[in-house]
């Protein structure tokens, strides 16, 4: 039996109050996204930086960087930390659990071979997930996805490049949404330790070569506060700290495309309800002037 | 007494905090304070977690609580690369205070001569310089 034409109002009523709030989320999150966005590309000059000095301080040095502990890979691979960038807050699509999945998947790869794996996790989401699989977290860095600060990706590289060099783990792999545009963000899966020598060379060849061409002509006359091997020791882990800092940046701005989207058809869905609606409450409506009219229609024939 | 000015960059990874001409910049290196006035020989170098004082005039002075980094003499400018610089008023005592604590905690329960408990070491140091900064600063 169709509803009356009042409880139909009601449900109206009540779809229109939720698609003002997934309205309201979707121009939140709009405008966190654009914050994020602008955060990308304010660190573009300091990773260049750092890349130019390290170049600087590598020819100075004139030793093989190869010999750095980041950049030295174990003899053995036995054990394997995995690190999840997720988010503190759900209501993002399937913005968690497309980086959960291949992460414990990667994982039951590595045991299959025989290696250790750790867990280590960003956002809550990650933390609660891995914590109802049973999957012991080593690190959970939690409450600041919605604003990563450099300071929490140095955390982050700092406990990862500490557990890297004294040996307890043998390679570090990272998890992540990285940023394409607003509506689409796609898994990276990267290598952060040991660490590539590409990633310190690469793109050093396209970025103001003319300028370092004239420092280095004259590297003699520079002077070196400690000595260019200390400096070099110094920048090189920096890398890791930008790698996890970039991915906290993307995972953020994915984050606030995923839920905008995910709000943007809620609204839309909402509407369709509405629309729905509407028609169901005409035709209750129409269902009861049909039979108020019939009652007449019977009462007068009645009265004939 | 005006002093000859030279162009000044502190740049951070989350973006350019400073760019004026200055007189003098002070700051720490690893090897210890430094001034650095116009006409610098070329330098390359580690900071350490200081004050940064960037003087427009003797009496007009720009303050950063400034955490590790590199800096860099070249051509006549000079490039601050810090992980952070932060207004002094801006900095939190209590949450540093945390952050001290729990350095200490770790060093001490870090194993002697691990990068773990370097690094426990330098995030005290950090929080111990900046606390001094706060202090100063009247909060």
């Amino acid at each position: 039996m169709s509803a009356t034409q009042a409880e139909v109002k009601d449900r109206i009523s009540s779809v229109q109050n939720i698609r003002k709030i997934t309205r309201a989320m979707e121009m939140v999150a709009a405008a966190r996204l654009r914050r994020a966005e602008q955060r990308i590309e304010a660190l573009r000059p300091y990773a260049g930086a750092i890349r130019r000095m390290t170049r600087q301080a590598a020819e100075a040095a004139g030793t093989e960087i190869g010999s750095l502990p980041v950049l030295k890979e174990h003899d053995a691979e036995r054990s394997v930390a995995l690190l999840l960038v997720t988010g503190d807050r759900g209501l993002a699509g399937a913005f968690n659990s497309q980086i959960i999945r291949p992460g414990v998947r990667a994982a039951v790869e590595y045991e299959g071979e025989g290696r250790s794996v750790t867990f280590s996790a960003v956002g809550r989401r990650g933390v609660s997930t891995l914590a109802f699989r049973s999957r012991e977290v080593q690190g959970a860095y939690t409450g600041f996805t919605d604003r990563p600060a450099y300071a929490d990706a140095r955390e982050i590289a700092e406990d990862l490049v500490s557990a890297y060099v004294d040996e307890k783990v043998d390679r570090v792999e990272v998890f992540y949404n990285g940023y394409v545009s607003p509506l689409t963000q796609e898994v990276r899966r990267e290598t952060l330790l040991p660490l590539a020598r590409a990633t310190i060379l690469e793109g050093s060849e396209r970025e103001a070569e003319g300028a370092d061409e004239e420092k280095t002509g004259h590297h003699a006359l520079v002077e070196y506060e400690p000595d260019p091997e200390q400096i070099l020791s110094r920048l090189v882990p920096d890398y890791v700290e930008i790698s996890v800092y970039r991915a906290l940046l993307e995972s953020t701005a994915s984050e606030h495309g995923a839920r905008m989207t995910a709000m943007r058809s809620a609204s839309e869905n909402a509407g369709e309800l509405i629309d729905d609606l509407t028609l169901e409450m005409n035709r209750a409506r129409q269902a009861e002037i049909t039979q108020e009219i019939l009652e007449v229609v019977a009462g007068a024939e009645g009265l004939g | 007494m005006a002093h000859e000015t030279f162009a000044v960059e502190v740049l951070t990874p989350e973006g350019l905090v400073f760019q004026e001409d200055v007189e003098m910049v002070s700051t720490r290196t690893g090897v210890g304070s430094i001034g650095i006035r116009a006409r610098h020989e070329p330098l390359l170098g580690i900071l350490d977690p200081t004050e940064l004082r960037l003087y427009r005039s003797d009496s007009d002075i720009v303050r950063f609580a400034q955490g590790e980094g590199y800096v860099q003499v070249a051509e006549g400018r000079v490039l601050l690369l810090v992980e952070e610089a932060t207004a002094p008023e801006n900095l939190d005592r209590s949450d540093l205070e945390d952050r001290r604590k729990r350095a200490e905690e770790a060093a001490s329960s870090a194993q002697d001569n691990s990068e773990e408990q370097r690094r426990a070491q330098r995030d005290r140091r950090r929080a111990e310089v900046f606390l001094e900064i706060a202090g100063g600063g009247g909060s």
